[in-house]
């Protein structure tokens, strides 16, 4: 296989309130597809290495919620949750989603995935669109602190490569 | 104050507004007014915010326009991505993961398809791999 699809996940802001972002799969897009829509596929991948997920529901149907739960060892649950706006298996799905996390709810955002069929292969583009620039821009930075520490030692390590 | 440029580095990062300045510097290179829109804050004193960041090397600033565009510096642009990283780790790790995932997917399809014709041999696994 030298022809590979190149897996690089590219984040734009096309607007303020945007986040949109493209990735390539390997995979004719009914799997794609039925992979980020069904729960027994969802639970494989969906979530953090180090967070179990203790939740995975979904109704998919125009209007049909569904919910993801992930328990950190202390006991700290994140939440995603959202209803279907528009299923079109396997080209499409729309639905509006928020986060939930002790002390912290979000905003209602509306996300919109578009699976296209490149040669057998599948070009997943999501957009994210916020209420708010305020909205968007926490999400996108969301996880800022958690990720501060890795960052410090990456930086040292270039600083000290330029010392 | 630290001398050592590593020093000054961590100092210029240890405060989270200048945390959250470069957060947005890297998505492009923007002017003092509209960073300082986010916080609540004087202009003079993101200016101040500013000039630590330079002086740490992490920022430059362009003396082409007359607004002096901020932006990101190199060095910088590497750890930020780092932390900016929630979102962007987030989705990559689990797209990754999700990868891995659709080829399991799909050998378990092309063995539905066809039960009896196994012509794609399995992966070389087990050569050389002696002990662990």
């Amino acid at each position: 296989m030298d022809a590979r699809v190149d897996k690089t996940l590219k984040i734009t802001t096309p607007s303020d309130l945007e986040i949109a972002m493209t990735r390539m799969f390997d995979a004719p897009r009914h799997l794609v597809f039925d992979a980020m829509t069904t729960p027994e596929h969802v639970r494989r991948w969906l979530g953090c290495a180090e967070l179990p997920m203790t939740v995975c529901e979904i109704d998919l149907r125009v209007g049909g919620a569904y919910r993801f739960t992930w328990r950190s060892p202390e006991g700290r649950e994140t939440t995603l949750q959202g209803v279907y706006r528009e299923i079109v298996r396997p080209e499409r799905v729309v639905f509006v989603e928020r986060i939930l996390m002790p002390g912290f709810t979000s905003d209602e955002y509306q996300v919109t995935s578009s699976f296209a069929d490149i040669d057998g292969t599948t070009r997943l583009t999501t957009t994210i669109r916020h209420n708010s620039k305020e909205n968007r821009d926490g999400h996108l930075n969301s996880g800022i602190e958690r990720g501060v520490a890795p960052a410090y030692d990456r930086l040292a390590e270039v600083v000290a490569g330029l010392a | 104050m630290p001398s050592d440029p590593l020093s000054t580095t961590f100092a210029a990062l240890a405060d989270p507004t200048r945390r959250a300045i470069l957060a947005r510097l890297a998505l492009g290179e923007t002017s003092v007014t509209e960073l300082a829109e986010p916080f609540d804050m004087s202009l003079p004193a993101i200016s101040k915010h500013l000039k630590v960041l330079e002086h740490a090397g992490l920022i430059s600033r362009g003396r082409e326009a007359q607004w002096r565009p901020c932006r990101i510096a190199p060095v910088a642009l590497k750890a930020v991505d780092g932390w900016l990283g929630g979102f962007h780790r987030f989705w990559d790790e689990n797209f990754n993961r999700l990868d891995d995932y659709l080829e399991e997917l799909k050998a378990n399809q092309a063995a539905k398809a066809e039960p009896r014709t196994k012509q794609k041999p399995k992966k070389e696994k087990q050569r050389g791999r002696k002990s662990r």
